[in-house]
């Protein structure tokens, strides 16, 4: 093999695509493309953000704001957290769009995160959301194929593989010198990339995680190139080469990532929240009702905590019967409420993982799911959200629980419906709403999502090598044809 | 017709155009075959979720010793019952919620809860007939076509074919038509055959051929327009391929941020937050300030809306109601900006017809932003209702029995006026 004569080929053949209008064009439409999804999408991400952000200040404010109360008033006041978006996400905003951004966290309830930006957004058909990750999985291996189907092709067709022979350039270091020219496009496409990934850098996401993103669709676009030579060197005509390629990119942009979901669809039917709920009301039926301390579920725990104070009746125990009531029904119904929650969770991690066995059919799936695992804007960073979520939903539950349990009487607890003073003296002061957490976003674990990653980056890889084995030996096929 | 036969004959030898055919008929054999499954999933969900929540409400009651506490602890199933095309295009069906269970209390907080599905599936979305027909039909017709007119003469045929045949250079035309007729054909043997599996009425079946036939002409013609004149066939694919990409996505991105940034849409989050504030501030408001807010709305109950003791039921549903009445001009706002919105985006698809064709189906199909926006609407009118038949009782004018109760508003999805 010699280095000079692939770089020899390869200069020639930028030579070439200068002077094709065809090619200019493309690369110049195609540019304007990334640059002008990379902006639009950094815009409305930014936009996004700085929303939710500033409404989830408000609703922490306007909790730690609220006058002297009765305790469990603010168990139903409640609290709202808004789901800010990854750094990444201005590349590739991933499931950001069709998941809720706000969620309302109260006692005794989970619920669901509301208004999804999708929700009110303008209904304009499958293809156009043009993220930048769009961009790059879509749209460039599209450009690619218009500047490299004839690479080989046009040489056979042309009779000048021959001529290339004779001057002691072997088929293998033709099709490199193309590769490498075809290469050289990607890469240069890659540099807006390059660019919004830092934006993500000073947002704060690791390097790790913008090195390995950067790599991923660096081995992404290199496995279009190589497949794209790969097939010019198999067809006798461009013509061919060009059909071929067409179909080839119809079948694994277009066509297979849906394949897959809608497989993953039939095997794995979800129910859906509202069947859940009914599922844990019925289950609730032997938790008791927390808001009513007679209720027959709590007998025992009353039995338990008058023999461990050692006193006959509630009224004498030195703790708010009704807050202890209120704290053991709310971690008993948290439990089932999150054992079902799991339960769904669950379930939508196996279909996606269904949907993911296809990732093996296309590198534009493998690279999809990389990109949003490595952003953290999947599914599994979706669920993340609403784990941490219901963590702070506890937390906040619990702890005005525990005042009502420690700093309420109870008899002024039970009199508060008709004695206005018993009323004033259970509510306590505005200072006590501090105990709320903040909810900073938490991307996952650096090894979560390597790990959910890896996978997705050893398909590229493979698609790679075989794509480029596919080239050496169409091109080996060739010239033997032509030496016979 | 013998023209149209003979051509028929003749694509049929080519192994493109068989392989072509035989992925068409494919993909349309899958994806209407998923949209059965689909539909039958949705249905038989469904008919699980009524007769779940009916047990519940049947618990439920019978336990409840007034009006208020009726109210307040029925929970009352509303949905929006796939229609009999939804099979062919799936819409936004796996994107917004088609089913809620609501109650008594401030609508607002609990209308925008979301029964979702996997949301990683709904970005990658599905394939179903529409995006067969309004995404890749186009493709495949071009594929069939490109290269018609640039073989003859790349192969010195041109003029012997267009001077031997009695239709002159119309005989590249018949070849083209022919083609295009056959595509249509094998991906619509599997509609028909899925629509009577679906039971629904056959000239409903046109609602859905007449998009895919115009769609194909449409896409016949601009093949023709580019391929009869004298450039190589691989410029013309090139071009048609551009075309392709700008209208099926260029046109739509760039008329929805212009759409999007020309009509604008209140944020959920200020309708959830205000709220909130709303029905949570009435705890500490003198009750009279609720009570005369609701009045403004329903001055029949002027008589009835003394409040006497720290609590009462009236009064809790009254502050309900007024959450309600504050955020109605946004939340009014919220969905005829987005009717809004679609109304625009009805006519940038004048200059997308893949737009135009999917808007088309999932109209037809029931799927879309419009049936989403109605099925709330219709949510928001059984709401009412239910207030209508609560307030009675809750405001004493009448006695709450568990008998009744027997009148109690059930849900029943809004039929579709056409």
């Amino acid at each position: 093999m010699n280095t000079r004569n692939v770089l020899l080929v390869a200069t020639a053949e930028w030579c070439y695509w200068r002077r094709s209008s065809l090619g200019v064009i493309a690369s110049v439409v195609a540019l304007l493309l990334v640059l002008a999804s990379l902006i639009s999408t950094n815009l409305r991400i930014d936009t996004e953000r700085g929303a939710r952000e500033s409404f989830q200040a408000t609703a922490e404010q306007t909790f730690k704001e609220q006058p002297a109360r009765h305790p469990h008033r603010m168990v139903h006041y409640g609290h709202y957290v808004f789901r800010s978006p990854a750094p990444l996400a201005i590349v590739d905003p991933g499931v950001d769009a069709y998941t809720g951004t706000v969620l309302f966290l109260e006692g005794h309830r989970q619920n669901s995160a509301a208004f999804s930006p999708r929700y009110s957004a303008a209904q304009a058909g499958p293809l156009a959301e043009i993220t930048p990750a769009f961009a790059y999985q879509v749209l460039l291996p599209l450009l690619l194929i218009i500047i490299g189907f004839a690479s080989v092709a046009r040489e056979r067709e042309g009779g000048t593989a021959y001529l290339l022979a004779t001057n002691s350039v072997t088929p293998t270091e033709l099709w490199l010198g193309k590769t490498v020219a075809l290469s050289g496009i990607a890469a240069i496409a890659l540099i807006p990339l390059a660019i919004s990934l830092v934006f993500a850098l000073m947002q704060g996401e690791s390097l790790t995680i913008v090195a390995l993103f950067f790599l991923g669709y660096a081995i992404y676009l290199g496995c279009w190139c190589t497949l794209i030579t790969a097939l010019s060197s198999w067809s006798r005509r461009s013509s061919i080469s060009l059909t071929f390629l067409l179909v080839t990119w119809l079948l694994l942009c277009i066509v297979a990532p849906r394949f897959g979901t809608t497989v993953a669809g039939i095997a794995i039917p979800l129910d859906g929240k509202i069947q859940s709920d009914l599922a844990v009301t019925s289950a609730l039926r032997d938790v008791g009702d927390g808001h009513n301390a007679n209720d027959p579920a709590f007998s025992r725990l009353r039995s338990q905590l008058l023999e461990q104070y050692n006193v006959e009746t509630v009224e004498e125990l030195p703790v708010n019967f009704r807050g202890i009531v209120a704290q053991a029904s709310e971690k008993d119904l948290t439990a089932l409420l999150n054992e079902f929650a799991d339960d769904r969770m669950a379930q939508e991690a196996k279909q996606t993982q269904v949907a993911r066995v296809f990732n093996v059919l296309s590198p534009a799936l493998a690279i999809k799911s990389f990109s949003l695992s490595m952003a953290s804007t999947d599914l599994s960073q979706h669920h993340q959200f609403l784990r941490d979520a219901e963590a702070l939903r506890y937390d906040f539950v619990q702890k005005l629980n525990s005042l009502h349990a420690e700093k309420l009487s109870y008899a002024d607890d039970i009199r508060r419906g008709s004695d206005d003073r018993a009323e004033q003296r259970t509510r306590v002061s505005s200072e006590n709403w501090r105990l709320l957490k903040d909810f900073p976003w938490q991307p996952r674990s650096l090894s979560e999502r390597l790990l959910d990653s890896l996978p997705q980056l050893l398909i590229l890889l493979f698609w790679y090598i075989c794509s480029a084995w596919l080239g050496i030996t169409g091109m080996q096929r060739v010239f033997k044809n032509n030496d016979g | 017709m013998a023209n149209l036969i003979r051509e028929i004959r003749f694509a049929l030898t080519e192994s493109i155009v068989r392989w072509t055919l035989l992925l068409a008929f494919m993909l349309s054999g899958f994806s209407l075959a998923n949209g059965l499954y689909e539909v039958r999933q949705q249905e038989s969900q469904l008919a699980t979720l009524k007769s779940e929540a009916q047990k519940d409400q049947a618990y439920v009651l019978p336990q409840q010793g007034d009006a208020g506490g009726a109210a307040y602890y029925m929970l009352h199933l509303t949905y929006d019952p796939p229609s009999e095309l939804a099979f062919a295009a799936l819409g936004l069906r796996d994107e917004l919620p088609w089913k809620h269970r609501v109650k008594m209390l401030a609508l607002e907080g609990q209308i925008y809860e979301a029964d979702q599905s996997n949301p990683e599936l709904a970005y990658l979305g599905k394939l179903d007939f529409n995006y067969l027909v309004s995404i890749l039909l186009p493709l495949l017709i071009i594929g069939l076509l490109y290269d018609l007119d640039a073989r003859e003469r790349r192969e010195s045929r041109y003029e012997l074919l267009c001077a031997s045949s009695r239709r002159g250079k119309g005989v590249l035309f018949d070849r083209a038509f022919a083609r295009v007729v056959l595509l249509f054909l094998v991906i619509i043997v599997p509609f028909l055959i899925a629509l009577l599996i679906s039971g629904a009425k056959f000239y409903s079946g046109f609602l859905v051929l007449a998009p895919v036939l115009l769609h194909a002409l449409f896409w016949l013609v601009i093949c023709r327009v580019v391929t009869s004149r004298k450039i190589e066939g691989i410029t013309a694919a090139a071009i048609l391929f551009g075309t392709w990409l700008v209208v099926t996505s260029l046109v739509p991105v760039v008329g929805k941020s212009a759409v999007e940034r020309w009509v604008e849409v209140p944020n959920g989050g200020e309708i959830l937050l205000t709220q909130r504030e709303t029905v949570n501030d009435a705890w500490d408001l003198p009750k009279q300030a609720t009570m005369s807010r609701f009045l403004e709305v329903h001055p029949e109950w002027r008589d009835y809306a003394g409040i006497e003791g720290s609590f009462e039921w009236k009064w809790y549903y009254a502050f309900q109601q007024v959450g309600d009445q504050q955020v109605e001009p946004m939340s009014t706002a919220l969905s005829q900006r987005i009717a809004g919105r679609d109304a625009r985006m009805g006519w940038v698809s004048a200059l997308s017809p893949p737009l135009m064709v999917d808007r088309w189906l999932t109209k037809s199909a029931e799927t879309d932003i419009t049936q989403h926006m109605r099925y709330i609407a219709c949510v928001r009118d059984f709401h009412a209702e239910l207030r209508r038949f609560h307030y009675p009782m809750l405001f004493g004018r009448e006695v709450y029995s568990v008998e009744a109760m027997d009148e109690l508003p059930q849900f029943s999805p809004c039929v579709v006026q056409n």
